[in-house]
């Protein structure tokens, strides 16, 4: 089973990321599981969501307590505490364009400087999920970009393409 | 059709294949996108059943029970305070001998105020006349509100149906759901006339007063029915996996061949402990899992079947009724009375306190020592 945690603030999609990498892994024939965890909604509040992925079916359910992968949409988030639970073969990946004061290697890309340049605001969500599928090669950039299309539907036809392109563009910056 | 839905969209599903035909609601988290799902395919005329927002949880219960008394196919669902505030409406439906499928959320009650799950919403109701399934899978929901309606509206039973899950961890987790076809369901859930219903031109009185003895009689009747529940829920269940192959029970056992210490428990975090089960059974240690899914009528010969052979039982109970215990502790060990094993109860998740597997590791490695009861809350 491969496991993903996703951190980042409400507002900036994190319990969407989650739901199209998960129908990004279902349509590269995985079986899937994905879940966000919020208290009041509010804007600006950390937010956390999860996926979990297995071609034999998933057998647990809820936190995912140490992800083979941590994804990080803001990195003015308390890092050591969203870095918790990380094992020796996790990889992180981080929206930044900065050092940042950690001492684990990660992958990073400026998911926000291209999100604001392709969309005019700070949804860095789908953006960063291009540099994701350029780590973790069995999901591929068009399992993502059909993901997008099913997951923001028909209503936002502008909005689908404006984030492909920008998941597009992560997906050729993201430095590991 | 293969979709990948969370609990909620699969309760929302299960009411628009079953062709609900009034939803009379007032939205709560968790429960909201159940009502919001539906009021979408209202607003786009893909669903064909009148929709209703009352001004509270009440007056919800209330419209539910005016609905169903005229012979319509009604669905509703809330959580936690709202639940508890339709409670007051809860045994007269059912006492009414009305039918129709209420979609629970689990979430815990106020005070302090949470939002994540715990049962002591839905279990609360365990004597209010509703036959009630807590559901672990999002399939099951949705398959489970289809089969509620065809037991709730069988001329025998008339009764009430709740179908739980527990929000956030199950209503919020999104899995591959294969959602049946209309047809498929169209010919399993025909919609009987019912005999007794309100109609303008044969008047009628329901909800009449019965005082002493005669009261007596329209309990005892109640639970008659209740008990008749069961063989009408087992023809149900077998019907509908014959049509889709998803077999369901009134008790699921997961790995109990060979057992010796099990953990017996409700709700959405059995499928963590499933995978506790399964890491410990690699390391040669022969314990299993009984999940209790139809939780009213009580199913106490299964129960008691299920663990015939196991020693060492610890009773997860994810609810708290203060100045007793766990709720679900004392009706397994009523169902195991006579018998001679060592019976441990483990109060755990209150307010959706997580839970891993390495939790349910230490309470089957616990439950395998005991040689006495014990009681014991899991922080």
């Amino acid at each position: 089973m491969i496991s993903v945690r996703i951190h980042g603030r409400g507002g900036q999609g994190v319990k969407k990321a989650a739901q199209i990498l998960a129908r990004a892994a279902y349509l590269a024939g995985y079986q899937t599981q994905d879940f966000a965890l919020y208290g009041a909604e509010r804007k600006g509040a950390p937010v956390t969501s999860f996926v979990r992925i297995d071609k034999k079916g998933i057998n647990t359910r809820g936190y995912v307590w140490e992800p083979d992968f941590i994804i990080v949409l803001d990195d003015t988030l308390e890092l050591s505490c969203h870095l918790k639970g990380r094992k020796k073969t996790t990889k992180e990946l981080i929206n930044t364009d900065q050092k940042l004061p950690i001492k684990v290697p990660y992958c990073h890309v400026d998911a926000t400087g291209i999100a604001v340049k392709e969309l005019g605001k700070n949804i860095p969500n789908i953006a960063l999920l291009g540099g994701f599928v350029k780590i973790f090669k069995p999901i591929t950039l068009e399992n993502l970009e059909k993901a997008v299309e099913i997951e923001l539907g028909k209503k936002h036809p502008e909005a689908t393409k404006k984030n492909i392109r920008a998941a597009k563009q992560c997906y050729d910056k993201v430095v590991c | 059709m293969i979709d990948i839905l969370d609990g909620n969209q699969c309760a929302a599903w299960g009411a628009r294949r079953a062709k609900a035909q009034c939803v009379p609601c007032f939205p709560i988290t968790p429960t909201t996108e159940i009502i919001e799902t539906i009021a979408a395919w209202k607003a786009k005329n893909e669903f064909k059943g009148e929709f209703v927002q009352l001004e509270s949880e009440h007056s919800a219960a209330s419209a539910c029970f005016g609905a169903s008394l005229t012979g319509a196919r009604v669905f509703t669902a809330t959580s936690s305070q709202g639940l508890l505030l339709m409670h007051e409406l809860l045994p007269i439906i059912s006492g009414c001998r009305t039918p129709m499928v209420m979609t629970t959320v689990s979430r815990c009650l106020s005070a302090p105020i949470g939002l994540w799950p715990d049962h002591n919403d839905t279990l609360a109701m365990r004597d209010a006349g509703w036959i009630m399934f807590i559901c672990e899978t999002n399939q099951e929901v949705l398959d489970s509100v289809i089969m509620g309606y065809k037991i709730s509206e069988n001329n025998k039973i008339l009764l009430p149906v709740i179908v739980n899950m527990d929000g956030f961890v199950h209503s919020y987790t999104r899995t591959e759901v294969d959602i049946p076809e209309q047809k498929l369901v169209n010919s399993f859930l025909p919609h009987p006339k019912r005999e007794i219903r309100l109609d303008v031109k044969k008047p009628m009185t329901l909800g009449i007063p019965a005082m002493g003895l005669d009261y007596m009689k329209f309990r005892a009747q109640l639970h008659r029915a209740m008990m008749d529940s069961f063989d009408v829920i087992d023809k149900v269940q077998k019907e509908w996996a014959k049509l889709t192959k998803r077999k369901y029970d009134f008790v699921e056992e997961y790995k109990m061949k060979g057992a010796k210490a099990a953990i017996v428990m409700i709700g959405a975090n059995t499928t963590i402990a499933r995978a506790a089960v399964d890491e410990m059974r690699k390391k040669g240690k022969k314990v299993g899992l009984l999940r209790i899914r139809l939780f009213r009528p009580f199913p106490e010969k299964q129960i008691r079947k299920a663990l015939e052979k196991v020693k060492n039982i610890a009773v997860i109970d994810q609810n708290i009724c203060p100045g007793m215990g766990g709720i679900l502790y004392p009706e397994i060990k009523m169902a195991l009375s006579g018998t001679k094993k060592t019976i441990s109860n483990y109060i755990q998740g209150l307010g959706g306190n997580f839970i891993s597997e390495k939790d349910y590791i230490a309470i089957l490695n616990d439950a395998i020592k005991n040689k006495k009861e014990e009681r014991k809350w899991q922080m």
